[in-house]
């Protein structure tokens, strides 16, 4: 074996090529750009996803909300000042040290509630090194940025990305981005869009207009539990790549596949605990505990509850225990919301499990 | 003060106590004339040396017979004057009548190591080691005794159990086992393991020359020793060890100018560019792919460049690409160590579950600490319904994730 740092967590965050025969991969053609190109046939899904988080992954000046709504953020950290100022469509981050200041135009803006900003300095791309957080109304050091202690004012305005990084963040925040292993910002598509999961959605648009349907890309829904955790964890991490990044504690909880697959009810074949069970995708995600509760009755409910689930000629699915204290908002005791470090937001944690008092966090 | 020796636990003990003195005790041996790290080098006399003036006062206090005891006095009095055979003489005198007395075994051997007689060494440690199975230090110096005389399997087998029963415990004597380690890896044609063991000299400031051609061999995946090497080929492969040595040093840049002289130098070399791709793969993947291509264009027929591509396809999520190239590769090299886990995996991730799960189980039977191995086993169960299975191979990754470093070379 061989020792490195971070690099299975480079690749498997970079976009993917297209496989023929293994999972379908974010695409490597060009995008069906606006989701309107299937609005005629995918009306609902086409309507909904560009209102999602993952539609709005990254964005560009202009058509951020979150810098119109905050139009001067400031924070002092450590020998640092912080300015981040948006008049009009333009978004100017700042950084003085009191004698000398850097400024910068924000070129990318990456995440919607939690956003961080990626500057363009001399041809090269740096993550902002304060990131806005909504749960403080300000700014805050970006997470995983902590460990770095500027000494001049060009390393306090951001922590310069490596190839591989640029590609990852671009690869899962935009669509078309990645080419042949190359960051082709030119024809990048901000967010994620239908052909980024959908590899060959532009190819069957145009071949649908033709009246011929067979070149549709493969139904996602159709994938396995396992699958379909491998195919989201191209972006919200694999299992496998959490544990080759050696993430611990509490900063994995972000990474659902990773926590999902680590339950003691994850069955790579039953379709009742894949990401789609509980998540569309095209629709935002929904908050309210009680809507989960069918989901979890669908094994953890009477043999009536279970015997609803049956499809066509298929037997009922085997059940599993019932739960003594109630059958209803299960998440909010077996999936608990965990604080992720330095990110001032929470995240509900998808290791399904029966939490006791004083249990700490498990890896 | 007297450390505690008696028979049984304590002897077991005797080589880590060793050990711990040598490493506190300043004496300078004459026969220190080679390499750092290569035979009768300093550090290692030095303790086979340590371990001769210290034991004869612990000796005497076991031994009762008078003729025994008289014995032992003379061959500790021999040694003391240096005068090597005449101990060996004596001691050997004092196992005979006593063959169960551990201490007279380790010293029998010891000396005879020192003296070059490394088959006689072997068989002496060989009795210590049939009273005293666990000591860690006699298992290590019986394994260098092999390596000298040509019994390398058996040797790597000793080292490494000596190593891991403790032998490494001090600074330079884990770098005298773990330099020979390597080169017994590198001979057994497993080289990337060699590799890894020579991340212990990064740093170096001025690096045996011994150690690069070790390095250089193992990089260009020549299963020899340095001294079974022609001359005329010494200088490939300093080259090559000087570059990776200079790599593994994080001396990025002064790697790549290394690197480029060596290319330059000599265009045909195989494994040279595998060897850059390999050393960039965990950093630089994109790099390491356009060295592992260069390679296959230098030695089109290359499985570990072949089987390199295949893995960094399977990182990629493509499973085709990654079948086609693992398949190249096991037909060039079919006992390519790591092939089947590539392979495997490769059929795996193009919806071949079954065939996956054979060739994977079948790897974890020849490595069954491999992490990869065991990740690919958790989702090829998970994938075809084998839940605690499944479940089991992850808590497992777990456990070897915790124990070892970022994993991601097959």
């Amino acid at each position: 074996m061989y020792i490195l740092s971070g690099l299975l967590s480079v690749i498997l965050f970079a976009a993917m090529p297209v496989s023929s025969t293994g999972l379908p991969a974010p695409a490597q053609v060009r995008s069906s750009g606006p989701a309107s190109a299937c609005l005629s046939c995918h009306r609902a899904q086409a309507v909904a996803q560009p209102q999602t988080p993952m539609a709005q992954a990254l964005m560009l000046p202009g058509t951020n909300p979150t810098v119109k709504a905050n139009p001067k953020l400031t924070v002092r950290k450590g020998d640092y000042s912080y300015t981040v100022e948006t008049h009009g469509d333009s978004t100017t981050y700042s950084v003085t040290d009191g004698v000398r200041t850097l400024s910068l135009p924000v070129r990318w803006s990456f995440g919607v509630g939690g956003q961080t900003w990626i500057l363009e300095r001399d041809g090269q791309l740096y993550e902002s090194l304060v990131s806005y957080y909504p749960n403080v109304a300000g700014l805050d050091t970006t997470i995983g940025d902590e460990r770095i202690t500027p000494h001049t004012v060009d390393e306090a305005m951001g922590r310069k990305l490596t190839q591989g990084e640029t590609k990852a963040c671009f690869g899962c925040h935009a669509s078309n981005a990645v080419h042949d292993r190359k960051l082709t910002l030119e024809s990048m598509e901000p967010g994620v869009t239908c052909e980024h999961c959908h590899a060959g959605a532009t190819a069957h648009v145009l071949d649908s207009l033709q009246g011929d349907f067979s070149s549709a890309p493969p139904k996602l829904g159709k994938l396995s539990s396992e699958d379909i955790s491998s195919f989201c964890g191209q972006c919200h991490r694999t299992w496998e790549s959490v544990v080759r990044g050696h993430f611990h504690g509490e900063i994995n909880v972000r990474f659902q596949p990773y926590r999902l697959a680590n339950s003691k009810c994850f069955d790579g074949t039953d379709p009742r605990i894949s990401c789609l069970a509980c998540h569309d995708p095209h629709q935002n995600v929904v908050r309210e505990d009680s809507t989960y509760d069918t989901k979890c009755l669908a094994c953890h409910g009477s043999s009536a509850q279970l015997a609803s689930t049956r499809t066509g000629s298929a037997p009922a699915p085997a059940g599993a225990k019932s739960c003594p204290v109630s059958k209803s908002d299960c998440v909010s005791c077996h999936m608990p919301k965990v604080t992720l470090p330095g990110g001032h937001m929470k995240f509900t944690d998808h290791q399904i499990r029966v939490v006791k008092p004083g249990d700490g966090y498990p890896n | 003060m007297e450390p505690e020796l008696n028979a049984g636990a304590g002897s077991s003990n005797v080589g880590v106590l060793i050990v711990s003195l040598a490493a506190n005790t300043q004496i300078i041996v004459r026969s220190c004339k080679l390499g750092e790290y290569g035979r009768k080098t300093c550090p290692l006399t030095w303790l086979v040396a340590v371990s001769c003036v210290l034991f004869p006062v612990f000796a005497r206090a076991q031994a009762n017979p008078a003729s025994f005891d008289d014995i032992v006095l003379r061959a500790a009095a021999a040694r003391e004057q240096d005068d090597v055979p005449q101990a060996i003489e004596l001691y050997r005198q004092a196992v005979e009548l006593k063959p169960d007395w551990p201490d007279g075994w380790w010293f029998l051997g010891s000396l005879q190591y020192q003296a070059d007689a490394y088959a006689a060494a072997r068989d002496a440690l060989t009795h210590y080691l049939e009273i005293t199975p666990d000591a860690g230090p006699a298992s290590a110096l019986r394994g260098l005794c092999e390596f000298e005389t040509g019994e390398y399997a058996q040797s790597l087998k000793d080292i490494q159990r000596g190593l891991s029963l403790g032998a490494g415990s001090q600074p330079r004597n884990e770098k005298i086992l773990r330099y020979h380690e390597a080169l017994l890896l590198t001979r057994a044609g497993n080289f990337e393991a060699a590799l890894q063991k020579y991340e212990l000299f990064a740093g170096e400031k001025v690096p045996n020359p011994e150690l690069l051609v070790g390095i250089g061999l193992a990089g260009l995946r020549t299963p020899l020793l340095p001294k079974e090497l022609k001359a005329d080929t010494q200088e490939l492969f300093t080259a090559a060890g000087n570059a990776a040595l200079r790599f593994m040093s994080g001396d990025r840049d002064g790697a790549q100018q290394a690197f480029q002289d060596l290319f330059q130098r000599f265009p045909a070399a195989s494994n040279a560019h595998y060897l850059y791709g390999y050393l960039l793969f965990p950093t630089d993947p994109d790099q390491a792919i356009t060295e592992f291509r260069k390679e296959l264009e230098v030695s089109p027929g290359n499985a570990a460049a072949q089987l390199m591509v295949a893995w960094d396809a399977l990182m990629r999520n493509d499973p085709s690409e990654a079948l086609t190239y693992a398949q190249k590769a096991i037909a060039e090299e079919p006992a390519l160590l790591i092939a089947q886990l590539v392979l495997g995996r490769a059929l795996l991730d193009t919806g071949d579950v079954k065939g996956g799960i054979e060739l994977l189980e079948k790897e974890l039977q020849r490595d069954p600490g491999n992490l990869e191995t065991h990740i690919a086993l958790a989702k090829a169960y998970s994938k075809s319904g084998r839940k605690e299975d499944a479940q089991r191979e992850r808590m497992r990754c777990l456990e070897l994730e915790e124990s070892e470093g970022t994993v991601v070379h097959p």
